[in-house]
């Protein structure tokens, strides 16, 4: 995985004209954490928002972690009370815009963890825009909602 | 001047049987539909079968989910137990949560248990089998659903209602939560259902 990695940002390295920011520069991740989860969970989730500044929209489209065997981008729908989460091909970032990735919408789901996420652990994530552009992410897991003794969990917004 | 009376009186007499008869109707239909039945059930625990009525003099607070679920299960999970430690200690030993998988192939109760001490508010975690929970799942107005997908490597998803089902100290179903109720919320619904002290005698 990480030589494929390696062959993409190369790639994108020397395929790109100079002149063309690629979208990972333009794409600024705000407030990203990854959630804690009980021991024994087989799946996590990253949150955090995308804000576009460049002048063309762009998406996010794939994404890796160093904590889990999977990483895949996932949304969820509610339907009449009912919760579904599904895979989405891609997350889209508009132009001069943001997206939230957060509780209850799109998600980094993180599936097989490699081992359990502690609060103050750190997941490295590597994100792949629309242009094949990657961006590396460092998220702090925290607690969920409810479980930190401080009464501020990650319910706060970015905005 | 008797007949015009006694006429009154048979009208009177069947429009209030009419009453009646139509808000007995109304009454049955909504019962059906609107409200489900909720009751007893036995489940499977890490240490054995559970029963609700293991817990009478208890109020229930019981949640559908599995642990593969990594966002809405552990939010709802999250505000239940943060509700259940506000409360007094006192208060607290009248509150049992119980956190039931609907994904019995992937989550075993020994598993399950482990999921649910994380969350540090004394949660038991229930599965059976399908049969037994889909009984379950259907009396307390739940749903739940497997869904293969293809498109991610999980297998499959398990699409469901996330409400929390307050049930009272004689084992029935009064109200259900809905996802994303803060804590404070929570305990606003359960205060009427507790004994104070200040109640007893």
């Amino acid at each position: 995985m990480k030589k494929t990695l390696a062959a993409l940002a190369l790639s994108a390295a020397t395929c790109l004209p100079a002149a063309w920011a690629a979208d990972a520069d333009q794409v600024q991740v705000i407030a990203p954490y990854a959630r804690a989860v009980p021991p024994t969970a087989p799946a996590s989730a990253a949150f955090m928002t995308l804000r576009n500044r460049g002048d063309h929209a762009t998406a996010l489209i794939a994404a890796d972690s160093d904590v889990a065997e999977i990483t895949e981008l996932h949304t969820h729908a509610h339907e009449n009370g009912m919760m579904m989460m599904r895979p989405v091909a891609r997350i889209p970032v508009p132009a001069k815009g943001e997206t939230q990735l957060k509780p209850g919408g799109y998600h980094i789901m993180l599936i097989r963890l490699k081992h359990p996420l502690k609060p103050g652990d750190k997941v490295h994530l590597t994100l792949r825009f629309a242009d094949g552009s990657t961006k590396a992410v460092t998220a702090p897991v925290r607690p969920i909602n409810g479980m930190s003794h401080m009464h501020h969990g990650n319910m706060h917004h970015a905005h | 001047m008797r007949k015009p009376v006694l006429a009154l009186i048979v009208v009177i007499a069947a429009a209030v049987a009419a009453g009646l008869f139509a808000r007995q109707k109304f009454h049955a239909g909504s019962t059906l539909t609107a409200r489900p039945t909720g009751g007893d059930f036995t489940l499977q625990s890490s240490r054995g079968p559970v029963s609700l009525h293991d817990f009478r003099g208890k109020v229930v607070l019981l949640y559908f989910g599995y642990t593969y679920c990594p966002d809405i299960c552990p939010t709802s999970l999250g505000n239940l137990s943060a509700a259940w430690r506000m409360l007094p200690p006192d208060l607290r030993d009248q509150v049992q949560i119980l956190f039931v998988s609907v994904d019995p192939k992937r989550d075993t109760p020994e598993r399950l248990q482990q999921y649910a001490d994380f969350f540090n508010a004394r949660i038991i975690g229930l599965t059976a089998d399908k049969a037994t929970l889909d009984d379950v799942v259907r009396r307390y107005g739940a749903v739940y659903r497997i869904v293969p997908v293809k498109e991610s490597r999980v297998g499959y998803l398990v699409d469901h209602s996330a409400f929390t089902y307050v049930i009272d100290r004689n084992g029935r179903l009064i109200t259900q939560i809905p996802h994303g109720t803060p804590p404070k919320e929570i305990v606003r619904t359960l205060m009427p259902l507790l004994t104070h002290k200040e109640d007893t005698p």
